[in-house]
């Protein structure tokens, strides 16, 4: 057929969680149990009052006709209020924040405001999929930075050659991350903003995790650092945080200009998001945090246990401070890929490898705490079965 | 801070004008002033009740978390029996990709069709956002000029050259209202056959088809076209659900895959209860779609009626979609409130600011002798949008 794919989608690794969704279909369709604790999708249902808001706002009129691609000015309110009361920092509703379809839209969107055709990003590795998805597409070039447990999953900046830094345009970064929970502090934050300052980058800052935290561990925000706004925005989303992850909302806040070449863009690839959408986000931005605190709660239990169960099957785990990831490396005479497989043959259970998220990632799997506990418990036991893999 | 300089390709793009001047229109509004908006390109209807009551059954059920990237199961099958019963077109669920509304889709197809330096032919007048998803692929938009605002067989071969990758057809057409006939789109389709090209047929506004029209899927039309074409379509304009954001684009499986595979990249899943609202209007009864087309066509004799009863003003009677394309050419060199006419979008300025009618210049679909005007308004809007465009116009010198 005459169909040739584009040459910058031929370049773009098939979505890993699109992989293992359709690893899972077969095996379910063979008729095994999965256990899947690959994808990060909350278990636990959106909170009763952000539905209760959603199905008000479906009726109303308004809602039914286009949005406006920066987001409804309630909306945006709500996110600056939101932020200020969180971080302590309020950027301007009108100009430094955007609404987005969910934080992969922002951060897919973003380099084709600023990469040209062989322009470079440094994309930190391993990482979420689509820093480097959304830089290839563009035509740019990633610039790999190692994330290493030698180095606390922070990348160093300070390795990054002059001329690599001199040339790239966007660095791009998630604290609490994903995939290896891994948290930054103030003081990281402080030194990547003046990197990004001496080198005229723009850094695009994944919060999609900061509400989550345990033993009492609260996210910062990197636009806390004074004039982070300068090369900074920032992209947070109600997925994680809400249980919203179908609903598909989030926004991007801090530099203008990156925030205002969004929007442009934006009015062009989708016309925004649904009205109704943006309404029940603003109920949970401005509603009641108990159900937050709750999941954090039942997230941290879980983490116990699968540390804990794992630690005993002989893999050694850190407990993460933040996010909704155990990182914990194969056992000896494995490979990622080929421990994934193991268990899901051997056990019906769905681990992520880590070279999903970049060459780095090899030796790691990646394990989510958003499975209903009990299934937790079974994997694990499961996992036990399975006698010594090493 | 200076270093951040934008992209070449970001500095190219426009923000998309129609929705510029809707802006426009709704800030004015919002400051209390009473604008007669025809610059909307949406029905004013609401969605349907049983199409949102579907949305809020589907929140009940818990139906807030991702969906496959593609869209649900049972709506891609809904979508394929659609197409199937309406437009004869026999698609497999997996060649459906559901996006977050029809210009996403259409992003996405461009975008894995096209590459750097690939032509793509563009009748003109286009519709605004098709020139600027072409430029972000990297490609070179190639605008053909048409006569009764149609691409014709002798017009696309002669547009042709050795680069043309892809054509783009939308009929009912936005932002002329043009219908193609059969024999009009298998005459385009033997030429994009036999010169190897690929389609993008944007069908849209089908279900806005007057006079006993039959609206003609491209892709309908045989086996070799089936097979060169993305066919795109949504929900918004046929059920009043603009605000939903839910489109899609029936492929053949490489392309739907790449489709699938990019916007698994980019947005995920369009929203979940926006899905199960699509899912309701698709297998619901399509009565509010009957009545709603019944009001266009009477909206559109009457301002067809207006509009040709303004001296200085012309336009054809639409076939399909909610818009005339009115010519303001006779004004141009001449004075209206003070200022000398030269384009459309002084035409557009002026009516805003000063009758208070907002309407879309022709700039921004490739052709500065036009100005836009949406019947997706109440026939009093009609009346009194027109009566204010008739006395203000009246002034010219």
């Amino acid at each position: 057929m005459e169909f040739q794919e584009a040459a910058r989608v031929r370049t773009l690794p098939p979505y890993l969680f699109a992989r293992i969704e359709r690893l899972i279909k077969e095996k379910r369709a063979a008729g095994m149990d999965v256990i899947s604790l690959g994808i990060g999708d909350p278990d636990r249902p959106t909170p009763d009052h952000i539905v209760a808001a959603m199905e008000k706002a479906v009726h109303k009129p308004e809602y039914h006709r286009y949005p406006s691609s920066e987001g409804r000015r309630e909306f945006r309110l709500a996110a600056s209020a939101w932020m200020r009361e969180r971080f302590g920092v309020e950027p301007d509703p009108d100009t430094e924040v955007v609404a987005l379809i969910g934080s992969k839209e922002g951060i897919a969107h973003l380099p084709w405001c600023y990469l040209d055709p062989g322009d470079t990003a440094l994309v930190p590795d391993p990482a979420y999929p689509v820093y480097a998805g959304g830089t290839l597409l563009t035509g740019g070039v990633p610039y790999y930075l190692p994330l290493t447990s030698e180095n606390g999953f922070l990348p160093d900046l300070a390795a990054v050659p002059p001329d690599v830094a001199g040339r790239a345009r966007l660095l791009f970064l998630n604290y609490p991350n994903n995939p290896t929970g891994a948290v930054a502090g103030r003081e990281f934050f402080e030194s990547a903003v003046a990197f990004a300052r001496e080198y005229g980058i723009l850094i695009c800052h994944d919060a999609a995790y900061s509400e989550i935290g345990y033993d009492g561990y609260r996210a910062p925000s990197i636009l806390e650092v004074p004039g982070a706004a300068d090369v900074a925005v920032e992209i947070h989303s109600l997925s994680k945080t809400f249980n919203m992850t179908g609903w598909r909302i989030g926004w991007a806040a801090g530099n203008q200009g990156a925030v205002g070449a969004l929007s442009r863009l934006k009015s062009n690839i989708d016309s925004g998001a649904f009205g109704a959408v943006q309404e029940a986000a603003i109920a949970a931005l401005t509603g009641p945090r108990e159900a937050v605190a709750e999941s954090n709660r039942i997230y941290q239990a879980r983490r116990d246990l699968l540390v804990d169960g794992l630690n005993g099957l002989g893999l050694k785990v850190n407990p993460p401070l933040a996010a909704i990831y155990l990182w914990a490396g194969v056992p000896r005479g494995q490979t990622s890929a080929s421990f994934a497989e193991l268990v899901l043959e051997r056990a019906g259970v769905v681990v992520t490898p880590g070279t999903g998220y970049g060459p780095q990632g090899e030796g790691w799997f990646r394990i989510s705490l958003t499975t209903p506990t009990d299934r937790i418990r079974e994997a694990l036991e499961r996992l036990a079965a399975m006698g010594p893999v090493a | 801070m200076e270093a951040m300089r934008l992209a070449g390709r970001a500095l190219n793009i426009s923000p998309s004008a129609t929705l510029a001047i809707d802006a426009r229109a709704k800030a004015l509004a919002a400051a209390g002033v009473k604008v007669v908006n025809f610059g909307a390109g949406e029905p004013d209807f609401d969605t349907p009740e049983h199409i949102k009551a579907a949305a809020v059954e589907s929140l009940r059920r818990g139906e807030t978390k991702y969906t496959p990237v593609a869209g649900v199961e049972r709506l891609r099958r809904a979508i394929a029996d659609k197409l199937l019963k309406d437009n004869g077109l026999a698609y497999d669920p997996k060649q459906i990709v559901v996006s977050c509304g029809a210009k996403h889709s259409l992003y996405n197809a461009v975008q894995v069709l096209c590459q750097e330096g690939d032509e793509v032919i563009l009748p003109v007048p286009y519709w605004v956002s098709y020139l600027e998803q072409i430029k972000l692929a990297g490609a070179v938009p190639v605008p053909v000029a048409t006569g009764a605002f149609k691409l014709t067989p002798g017009l696309l071969a002669r547009a042709c050259s050795s680069r043309t990758r892809l054509v783009i057809i939308n009929s009912p057409g936005n932002p002329t209202g043009v219908v193609y006939s059969r024999e009009e789109l298998a005459a385009l389709a033997g030429i994009i056959v036999e010169r190897g090209l690929v389609a993008i047929s944007d069908e849209i506004y089908e279900k806005m088809v007057y006079d006993g029209r039959e609206h003609v899927s491209l892709a309908s039309l045989g086996p070799e076209i089936l097979a060169r074409t993305v066919t795109v379509n949504g929900l918004s304009k046929a059920y009043a659900m603009t605000g939903w954001r839910i489109g899609y684009a029936a492929a053949p499986p490489a392309v739907a895959r790449a489709c699938a595979d990019l916007q698994s990249h980019s947005t995920s899943n369009p929203t979940s209860i926006a899905q199960a609202a699509a899912l309701a209007a698709l297998e619901g009864t399509q009565e509010p779609v009957t009545r709603m087309v019944a009001a266009f066509a009477a909206r559109r004799d009457l301002m067809v009626e207006r509009v040709r009863a303004v001296p200085g003003l012309a336009c054809q009677v639409p076939g399909g979609a909610f818009y005339l394309f009115v010519s303001v050419e006779s004004f141009f060199g001449r004075s209206l409130g003070g200022r000398v006419i030269s384009c459309a979008a002084d035409v557009a300025g002026i009516l805003l600011e000063e009758a208070r009618v907002a309407v879309v210049p022709g700039e921004a679909f490739g052709d500065p002798r036009y100005v836009r005007l949406s019947y997706a308004a109440s026939v009093d809007l009609i009346e009194e949008g027109m009566e204010r465009m008739a006395a203000f116009l009246a002034r010219a010198e």
